[in-house]
């Protein structure tokens, strides 16, 4: 394509794009036609797309080539077949009888392997995660040095990198405390009748409220970027670059 | 290039190895289709453990070294059984996608499933299941389309739009020009939402949502790159350049440090003991699955 | 429940105006980047011509509006420092596409501001996708030649061969050869990385989307990686880290970017680093901004609501 014909197809297509992000944010009105048309338009092509995806940058080269085997244009045979490769057909068919009313039973087989896998993988990898979790969370709550509060700015680095004062052996102590009581108000979710551990799940439940409060503010940053996204491509990307040709 | 049982000439006969085994495959699933009744649960078990204890084992077995199964052979039984998982276990993992790839298709047949008999029937707003139709449709032609001219100008860099043809261009407006804005445009209709609820029903009205919103509104403020600047400037004035101990006390009240000390202090124990919680029950719905004890469903 | 005061549509327009008009002004933020987004920085930064990272890139076009200003940053960076990469997905199919496509405008950018476009094959491949993530990121970390053993990719001539006899390949024997993995996801392939790879010790870093950040710093936290980038603070970090550098004074003796996380300074990287993050980054800060009054006057309601209750009663 000439530069000036890709021009044209770039307005054209930002044009589109505008078109169907106001199709889809119509919703915000009420459900209409316009938007259900986009909606639909939506879920074809990302349907389409997996079609399309699933076999050119996967199957094609991770199941295809290994039961074809690679024959090279001068002839040459870079990699066997391996045709035990189309026994995962039929394995992968049982999944399709999920459809059928008398044997949909079949397609728990499948299923039935990727959960295995899954199993298995996760008694591989429950230490790995949260073994230097628990240990980074076993902090020091007694201080080492008792005349300091806080850590001084004239302090030499290596010391104050060892040195515990107050204020972290303070603040170590509410990490733990925190850590100790989300996770008891997690274990002991049923009905608990001490009074010391009902307490404890309540102060629990209060610090959960923070790590929540957290993740509310960060998604709050992340949906509202996606806005401003959308908002760019219509004002800047469409309006002022391919219409206006400002900018 | 030598033949083994598994790993034929695709110029030698590697066609009937693959049709001997498509109609060993066949024979398979109409024999899994027979299965009686009772045996139909344990067979799903027997299969799902056998996958889980694969991973089990190889993580578990003692492991060979540096293994090279060109030049090393194993002396004893344990080495066999740790060369044997060593070298199988690419091809266990490769399985497992290829079947999951499978898999994959079964939303989009079952978007076509109820499309096509919305279309058939000529049910209440047929006309936008032909509209998801003829979208899927123009994605994956021209998809593969754009792939087949891809494959067959290898030289060529089909993502320099210079030397871009009919169906590259299509392609590139199915995918770029919509389906990406628009999934793009779908997420952020969630933000409106969060707005909206936040008004309505974000409210200090007992000691857990004042709790919330506190945190919430401390770290959008920290968030805020002109807010927190302004105030740890201001911190920073109060504080004034002596390095003495109140004015050390004093720079910990910047924004960006009291946000710190709340994210180290509070927030990351809090987030370490939720999906350690989380960890614990997955582990136990994983092993529930491997060992067979879950009872959903009916087999 | 009884509905009153702002209506939604006024609630949904004020969210457009505040996200659409500062967009039109040029505001200059004073920032101080994040210690994980300055970690990162410093990781990337201390790689060397030559070293080869495997970068993950599980986004699509739902969270363009911060994954693809990470993508665009992390690749203008290994870009200019002529590091190698692999690219390969394991989130969702549209995923190497849409980071092929950001590879493209990079390299569009690159052309324009006449430095060389970094080839593929020579400087860089795809390894495409890989469906089931958990179990595709533990055959990579177990044995990556087996894993990306079948990918086939054009050399300079438009032969199809293995991408392991790729120049980017050359020293990849295993998972622990790559002299970095970085994950640009907005899913929880971060989880399958820090139990997998993580594992190996390899250096691990992600740019994660905003909603991610908590569950992230979790793992910063406990040095199981070196460092991210989350969600639109950290693409306005990466942009101003790579534009003014760290701890680097200016004329005047002002240092623009400041980090007590670091001793010394990083030098600034040469060519263009500003894009999303520092267009997107200001307007952000309208909306949040709006946020907290929207809170405010819903908290006002409910106090004076509350007031006039105990007024009646």
């Amino acid at each position: 394509m000439k530069p000036e014909q890709i021009e044209v197809y770039r307005t054209i297509a930002a044009g589109a794009g505008v078109l169907a992000t106001i199709g889809l944010l119509s919703v915000l009105y009420k459900e209409n036609k316009f938007y259900r048309v986009f909606e639909h338009i939506f879920l074809g092509l990302a349907a389409g797309w997996s079609a399309v995806a699933v076999w050119t940058e996967s199957l094609r080269e991770i199941w295809w080539d290994k039961l074809t085997g690679v024959v090279e244009t001068t002839g040459a045979v870079t990699e066997p077949g391996r045709w035990a490769y189309i026994l995962l057909v039929p394995i992968g068919a049982m999944g399709y009888m999920v459809f059928s009313r008398k044997h949909n039973w079949m397609a728990k087989i499948p299923m039935g392997i990727l959960l295995g896998i899954w199993s298995g993988l996760q008694i591989q990898s429950f230490w790995t995660v949260y073994g230097p979790q628990m240990k980074q969370g076993m902090l020091p709550i007694i201080p080492t040095s008792f005349d300091k509060f806080i850590v001084r700015s004239d302090a030499p680095p290596e010391l104050a990198a060892v040195t515990i004062t107050w204020s972290q052996a303070i603040s170590n102590f509410l990490f733990v405390f925190t850590l100790l009581s989300v996770l008891s108000y997690f274990l002991f979710s049923f009905e608990v009748k001490n009074r010391a551990l009902k307490n404890f799940n309540v102060a629990g439940r209060y610090l959960l409220m923070i790590g929540f409060g957290a993740i509310f503010g960060s998604t709050v940053m992340m949906r509202f970027s996606l806005v401003i996204d959308r908002m760019y491509f219509i004002w800047d990307e469409f309006l002022m670059k391919r219409i206006l040709h400002m900018g | 290039m030598n033949d083994t049982i598994w790993a034929r000439n695709p110029q030698g006969d590697l066609k009937m190895f693959i049709g001997g085994g498509l109609i060993l495959g066949i024979v398979l699933f109409f024999g899994v289709m027979q299965t009686p009744i009772q045996a139909r649960r344990p067979l799903v078990w027997l299969v799902t453990f056998l996958s889980g204890g694969f991973m089990v084992a190889y993580t578990y077995w003692p492991k060979p070294i540096n293994f090279d199964a060109k030049t090393e052979l194993p002396k004893n039984g344990v080495e066999t059984v740790g060369s044997f998982l060593q070298q199988s276990f690419g091809v266990v993992s490769s399985f497992v996608q290829i079947i999951a790839a499978f898999l994959l298709g079964l939303g989009i047949f079952s978007l076509l499933r109820i499309h096509l008999m919305n279309i058939a029937r000529q049910k209440k707003d047929w006309v936008f299941s032909v509209i998801l139709l003829v979208s899927m449709l123009s994605m994956i032609i021209f998809g593969y389309w754009d792939f087949m001219i891809r494959q067959g100008e290898k030289a060529v860099d089909f993502d320099d739009p210079q030397f871009w043809r009919m169906p590259n261009m299509v392609r590139d407006f199915l995918f770029d020009g919509l389906l990406q804005q628009m999934d793009a445009a779908m997420f952020s209709i969630i933000a409106f939402f969060i707005l909206s609820a936040a008004y309505r029903a974000f409210r200090a009205r007992s000691v857990e949502a004042t709790i919330l919103l506190g945190t919430a509104l401390l770290v959008i403020l920290s968030l805020m790159g002109v807010v927190a600047g302004a105030w740890d400037d201001k911190v920073a004035a109060l504080a004034g350049d002596g390095k003495t101990g109140s004015a050390d006390f004093i720079m910990n009240f910047k924004i960006t440090e009291v946000a710190g000390w709340l994210k180290n202090t509070f927030q990351t124990p809090a987030i370490t003991g939720i999906k350690f919680g989380i960890g614990l029950g997955t582990i136990s719905m994983a092993l529930r699955i491997w060992l067979g004890l879950e009872k959903g469903g009916k087999a | 429940m009884k509905k009153g005061g702002i209506p939604k549509f006024v609630i949904y327009a004020l969210l457009i105006a505040c996200c659409s008009i500062p967009l039109f002004f040029k505001i200059p933020i004073p920032n101080k980047p994040s210690d994980p987004s300055v970690d990162f920085y410093k990781t990337l930064s201390a790689l060397k011509e030559g070293d080869v990272v495997l970068l993950g890139s599980d986004w699509t076009g739902s969270t363009r509006g911060e994954s693809k200003g990470h993508m665009k940053a992390i690749l203008r960076t290994l870009m200019r420092k002529n590091v190698k990469f692999v690219i390969w997905s394991s989130a969702d199919p549209q995923s190497p596409r849409a980071a092929l496509d950001v590879i493209a405008e990079v390299n569009a950018e690159r052309v324009a501001n006449k430095e060389e476009k970094f080839q593929r094959w020579t400087q860089w491949v795809s390894a495409g996708f890989y469906p089931n993530a958990d179990v595709a990121i533990n055959a990579v970390a177990q044995d990556v030649r087996t894993a990306f053993g079948s990918r086939r990719e054009n050399d300079t001539n438009g032969v199809q061969q293995q991408i392991f006899k790729s120049p980017v390949m050359q020293k990849i024997k295993s998972v622990t050869d790559f002299d970095l993995v970085i994950d640009v996801t907005a899913s929880k392939t971060t989880d399958f990385h820090v139990q997998f790879i993580s594992a190996k010790n390899v250096p691990l870093m992600f740019a994660v989307t905003g909603v991610m950040v908590p569950e992230t710093q979790v793992f910063y936290n406990s040095n199981q990686i070196k460092g991210f980038i989350g969600g639109l603070k950290g693409v306005f970090d990466m942009e101003q880290m790579m534009e003014k550098g760290i701890n680097v004074k200016d004329a005047n003796g002002k240092i623009a970017v400041a980090s007590d996380k670091i001793s010394g300074e990083i030098a600034p990287l040469p060519g263009v680093s500003v894009g999303q993050g520092t267009k997107y980054y200001p307007t952000l800060h309208v909306a949040l901004l709006l946020m907290i009054i929207m809170i405010g006057i819903g908290n006002y309601e409910m106090i004076s609501a509350r007031k006039r209750q105990k007024g009646n009663g």
